[in-house]
């Protein structure tokens, strides 16, 4: 079932263009939108999460125009948000800041807020830091107590911009495990410009670039973008490509065939770099 | 303060809980409000106020944990005679509230029962169990009060709803009349 | 401590109530003493989940103060109280500012507390109708609350919510001047002179928010109202107290500040509300 319907979408900033004819169908389930910095991905999710407005185009969360004010509250009563720097007031603790976004989400009645807290800390495992100030609680906690002001009010929709950045391998472990257990039953956007996480938690796949969507599918499909044109050999390849060397000391190349190199099944990261062309690779290189 | 778990002592999970470990309460919690619901169920028939009571303990132990001393009494003794305490201003009802409050918010340890003692009664398989089973009923409850629950006879009075002073002389006669059957 | 332990079947009984009195004093004291039977004493899972969220509720959620108890009866809701307090503590930074400059007034006018129209009481008079429209100005938005894209992504962000903060800072930077002007020498009247004042101040930013972004508006009226004053100052010294505090001055400031919560009703749906849509 689709959940967000973009159409046209698109967005500038004085010269700069963000977004440039955005289409897109969202579903249930955890989606990522993949894309190096600048893509327009963060732009995307702030229109999606009614913070900004498109300049032209339409988006509809459940059939709902965000653009018309009276549907713009009853689509924000349907998404839980988390920016990328949610500037969680560090004075505040966990229980307090939880409370507080619950009265803004409408949780009027005391008993039935007390109980949404309690929820929200028990499902990113918190309930035992809720009497920690925000500012001593450590990156990953901080990263949960985001997620847990977004899952307020059981949205349909959750709006997450880059949630695994900052986080140490185990941290990250945690959080997609986390996620995944929360996108079974809701539609879960989130930006990453991590291929490991797409493979880790999304069924499906947005690639972003200058603007625009250059591919949308499962992640096996955009792994199989590169199929047939990633090498592997055992010297470095000759001539002007870009090639990088693996865990085993071989040489991988994504793209022209280079002398005496073998065809090796492509990763997630491949298909990625042959989408996005030698702009990506030579970010991910560096 | 390290990490509790379950397999921490009573008395380092009361530590962890003076040092703001909410996980710490939990795992005391968890490991007490059953028992206790058990025996303060035995005093109020009312499943409400007895739910309240345990509530209102570990409420109390979170604000005062750092008043539990471990070297005079067992943590176990020490939560029941807060729980009763709570049920018994519970019973008597809003008017009755400084029953609870009479020596700040938990009682000093030093009125807790001591098990020992309660074993060394032998109520287990002693003599002593014909004896109690032979005494009037208005005199047990006096022995059940201060021995067993560990309140002093003015608190056993308010919880029995009669006179401090007769609660006294009460408790005397119950004291004589089981030397007595003893014998 | 004792080799007999309860069996499932005598707990069973006891908790029936069908053991005789000594029985249950028994029970009851191996429970006291034995770990291992108080932990085989059968717990619904239920009922102990529901019990701890009770107590835990009770540990972390904001006490009801005498303030709140006060304001409940006279018909706040809670989650109203909640969004009033949780805005002043949002920035403690306007507090302090306007805390210190209605100090300095307080001082400076004791100081030099020589006539009743003491250069430092006029300075309080014409900077205390600033104080609450600095305080809204410096209060939130989107450059100074960094929880602006939370916040104005929920369903309650609006108008309403913009007044629900305004009101509330206003609320406590009106408190402090008060208590300023109590404190203050010269005639009664001075305590309070400045109130209307700051009242059109207050009602004219927000209606002017309506049209403008809510610093501007602020920038605008407080500016006007300093060089306003100041202009009178420096022509008409000698009746300055009672021509911007006189009577008829202070009946214009209420006039002007009823005209301009009507604008305020009726624009209410313009609210700018720092977003960048």
């Amino acid at each position: 079932m689709t959940t967000v319907t973009v159409q046209g979408v698109s967005k500038h900033y004085g010269s700069l263009t963000a977004l440039d004819g955005v289409d897109l169908e969202i579903g249930v389930g955890v989606t990522g939108l993949l894309g190096p910095n600048g893509a327009g991905k963060s732009t995307l999710l702030r229109c999606l999460a009614t913070a900004l407005g498109p300049d032209s185009g339409s988006i509809r969360v459940r059939g709902l125009d965000p653009a018309v004010p009276a549907q713009r509250t009853e689509v924000r009563r349907r998404i839980g948000y988390l920016p990328q720097n949610p500037g969680l007031y560090p004075n505040f603790t966990a229980y307090d800041l939880l409370d507080y976004v619950a009265v803004l989400k409408e949780v009027t009645d005391t008993r039935q807020r007390r109980a949404e807290v309690r929820r929200v800390l028990d499902e990113v495992e918190l309930t035992d830091r809720a009497k920690t100030k925000v500012r001593k609680l450590s990156g990953g906690m901080r990263q949960r107590l985001g997620l847990a002001q977004a899952l307020l009010g059981d949205p349909e929709l959750l709006i997450l911009d880059e949630p695994t950045v900052g986080l140490d391998p185990e941290q990250r472990m945690l959080f997609r495990a986390l996620i995944s257990r929360i996108g079974e039953c809701r539609t879960v956007l989130l930006s990453t410009h991590q291929t490991e996480d797409v493979g880790a938690l999304c069924e499906r796949v947005v690639v972003m670039s200058g603007g625009r969507v250059v591919f949308e599918g499962s992640p096996r499909e955009l792994a199989g973008v590169a199929d047939g044109q990633v090498w592997l050999s055992e010297s470095p390849p000759q001539g002007n490509t870009a090639y990088w060397r693996n865990a085993d000391g071989l040489y991988r190349t994504v793209g022209q065939q280079p002398d005496g190199a073998e065809a090796t099944r492509p990763s997630i990261e491949d298909g990625y770099l042959m989408l996005l062309g030698r702009a990506a690779i030579a970010e991910v290189v560096r | 303060m390290p990490p509790v778990s379950e397999q921490s002592s009573d008395a380092d999970l009361l530590r962890a809980i003076a040092a703001g470990q909410t996980a710490a309460l939990r795992l005391l919690h968890h490991r007490h409000a059953g028992w206790l619901r058990a025996r303060l169920r035995r005093r109020c028939a009312d499943p409400d106020v007895v739910d309240a009571a345990i509530q209102d303990t570990f409420v109390a132990v979170w604000k005062d944990a750092q008043r539990y001393e471990e070297e005079r009494a067992d943590a176990a003794a020490w939560l029941w005679t807060i729980a009763v305490r709570r049920l018994v201003s519970a019973l008597r009802g809003p008017a009755h509230r400084w029953l609870s409050s009479l020596s700040g918010e938990l009682p000093d340890v030093g009125t807790t029962p001591s098990a020992e003692e309660l074993v060394l009664l032998g109520v287990e398989h002693g003599a002593l169990g014909p004896a109690l089973d032979r005494l009037s009923p208005e005199l047990r409850h006096l022995i059940e009060a201060t021995a067993l629950d560990g309140l002093t006879v003015r608190e056993a009075a308010k919880l029995l709803g009669i006179p401090e002073g007769t609660a006294k002389t009460r408790l005397m006669r119950a004291r004589s009349r089981l030397r007595e059957l003893l014998t | 401590m004792s080799e007999w332990h309860l069996d499932p079947e005598l707990f069973e009984q006891y908790e029936q109530g069908v053991l005789n009195p000594s029985r249950v004093m028994a029970v009851e004291a191996h429970m006291s003493a034995c770990a291992t039977c108080r932990g085989r004493v059968p717990v619904d899972i239920t009922w102990l989940t529901g019990n701890w969220s009770i107590v835990f509720d009770n540990i972390h959620a904001p006490q009801a103060g005498p303030v709140q108890r006060l304001l409940t009866r006279v018909g706040l809701p809670e989650h109203r109280f909640r969004l009033l307090t949780a805005t002043p503590a949002l920035r403690w930074s306007w507090l302090i500012a306007t805390l210190s400059v209605v100090v300095l007034a307080v001082i400076a006018a004791s100081l030099s507390a020589v006539g009743e129209t003491g250069g430092a009481s006029r300075l309080f008079l014409v900077l205390a109708p600033v104080l609450p429209v600095v305080a809204v100005s410096g209060a939130y938005g989107s450059g100074i609350d960094p929880m602006h894209e939370i916040t104005g992504t929920t369903p309650s962000a609006g108008p309403a919510l913009v007044l629900w903060r305004a009101i509330s800072v206003i609320g406590a930077a009106t408190a402090l001047a008060g208590v300023a002007g109590l404190l203050l020498p010269g005639p009664g009247w001075y305590a309070a002179a400045w109130l209307l004042p700051a009242l059109l101040l207050c009602t004219g930013t927000l209606a002017l928010a309506t049209a403008w972004s809510l610093q501007a508006a602020a920038a605008a009226l407080g500016g006007l109202w300093l060089t306003g004053v100041s202009w009178v100052l420096g022509v008409r010294s000698e009746v300055f107290i009672p021509l911007v505090f006189g009577p008829i001055a202070q009946f214009v400031y209420l006039a002007a500040a009823a005209a301009a919560v009507a604008v305020l009703i009726r624009r209410r749906r313009h609210f700018d509300l720092g977003e960048s849509r």
